[in-house]
């Protein structure tokens, strides 16, 4: 595997975390941990973006993923 | 009308009235009554006795002496419930036989309990040796309620001061292989839910006995058949590993890169993601 490609694996990890996070937060029936959640999944939200810029860059930098 | 009728008829109607004498003065365990409702229960339990089985008495002389009996203890619990005085004198009031660690022989004495009842009562809350009580009290039902001394009672996370996830009662939502809608809606969630998340299990409604939701809505169930294996939630477990294994990739990619800058993001990152790991470990325990 390149490393466009490892951090793209790592990228839809973190989008899997962001999306349960959510569905967890949803679900639960409790104020508080609903609360957690939610920030938690605020922090994640943070991480994924920066990725994201990276996995951009990377891509322009191989660009025979990008055909 | 034959006696045996009479005595039917009776039999039926005293039951009744009984039943209804007993449900208006409160529901106690017999272990709890106090002096006065322990009287009360056995004196209406004679009236009635005597009046279902000697057709020369009366019907009416029964349901007199019943509602004397029924309504004087009725508005002594109500006087009760209202006057401090008056309860501490009809109900008894709890007496202290062991405080600071020390035994108060006068008050065992007055309540008429002995060493060996003391000791007894001890033995039922697993203390063996005196010395490590540090309260004990006796209540006017005779029960003995104790309170250890400080390293005797059982370590709480509040002594580990662990930082535990809060959570509420779970709720039934499936008895016998039938939906209960109304704990559903409990927890605002709807059949529509609960089919989907029986299709992820891959159990069919008839075949589940107890079905309970936790409060982060996750369902646990326990089929008729057991020779089937049921999935535990694996939702929180999983997210924490997938958090652990992002974390570690991060970490990875810092180390492989030169570039100063990327290096830099990628370690900002893996920092943030452990703090979040750190924030939200106790939820998904």
């Amino acid at each position: 595997m390149t490393v466009g490609s490892q951090v793209k694996t790592c990228y839809a990890s973190i989008k899997n975390i962001e999306a349960t996070l959510a569905i967890l937060a949803n679900q639960t029936n409790e104020a508080k941990s609903r609360n957690v959640y939610r920030e938690t999944e605020a922090m994640i939200t943070e991480i994924k973006n920066d990725l994201e810029k990276q996995v951009l860059m990377l891509a322009r930098e191989e660009p025979q993923y990008n055909q | 009308m034959p006696d045996w009728i009479q005595i039917i008829l009776r039999a039926l109607s005293l039951l009744v009235i009984l039943f209804f004498f007993t449900k208006w003065l409160g529901m106690k365990q017999l272990s709890h009554l106090n002096i006065f409702e322990y009287i009360t229960g056995i004196v209406l339990g004679g009236i009635v006795a005597i009046h279902v089985s000697t057709l020369e008495s009366p019907i009416h002389f029964a349901l007199i002496s019943m509602f004397i009996w029924f309504i004087i203890p009725y508005l002594v619990e109500l006087i009760s419930l209202k006057s401090k005085p008056f309860r501490d004198f009809t109900q008894g009031k709890s007496r202290v036989v062991i405080q600071n660690g020390k035994i108060m022989e006068d008050n065992l004495k007055k309540e008429h309990y002995s060493t060996d009842d003391l000791l007894e009562s001890l033995r039922d809350r697993n203390i063996f040796k005196v010395a490590d009580v540090e309260f004990a009290v006796l209540e006017p039902t005779g029960k003995l309620n104790v309170l250890p001394k400080r390293e005797n009672r059982p370590i709480t996370a509040k002594d580990l001061s662990l930082n535990l996830a809060p959570d509420r009662e779970p709720q039934t939502v499936i008895m016998d292989g039938k939906p209960l809608l109304e704990s559903l809606a409990n927890i605002s969630l709807n059949p529509t839910w609960l089919e989907t998340e029986l299709e992820k299990m891959n159990v069919s409604i008839e075949n589940v006995f107890l079905g309970q939701v936790d409060s982060d809505g996750q369902l646990t169930v326990d089929l008729y058949d057991d020779t089937l294996a049921v999935p535990s939630p694996s939702q929180k477990p999983l997210l924490l590993a997938t958090m652990k294994k992002c974390q570690a990739d991060l970490e990875l990619f810092a180390l492989a890169t030169n570039n100063e800058e990327t290096k830099h993001l990628y370690q900002r990152n893996s920092e943030k993601l452990q703090n979040a790991i750190d924030h939200i470990s106790p939820y998904l325990r």
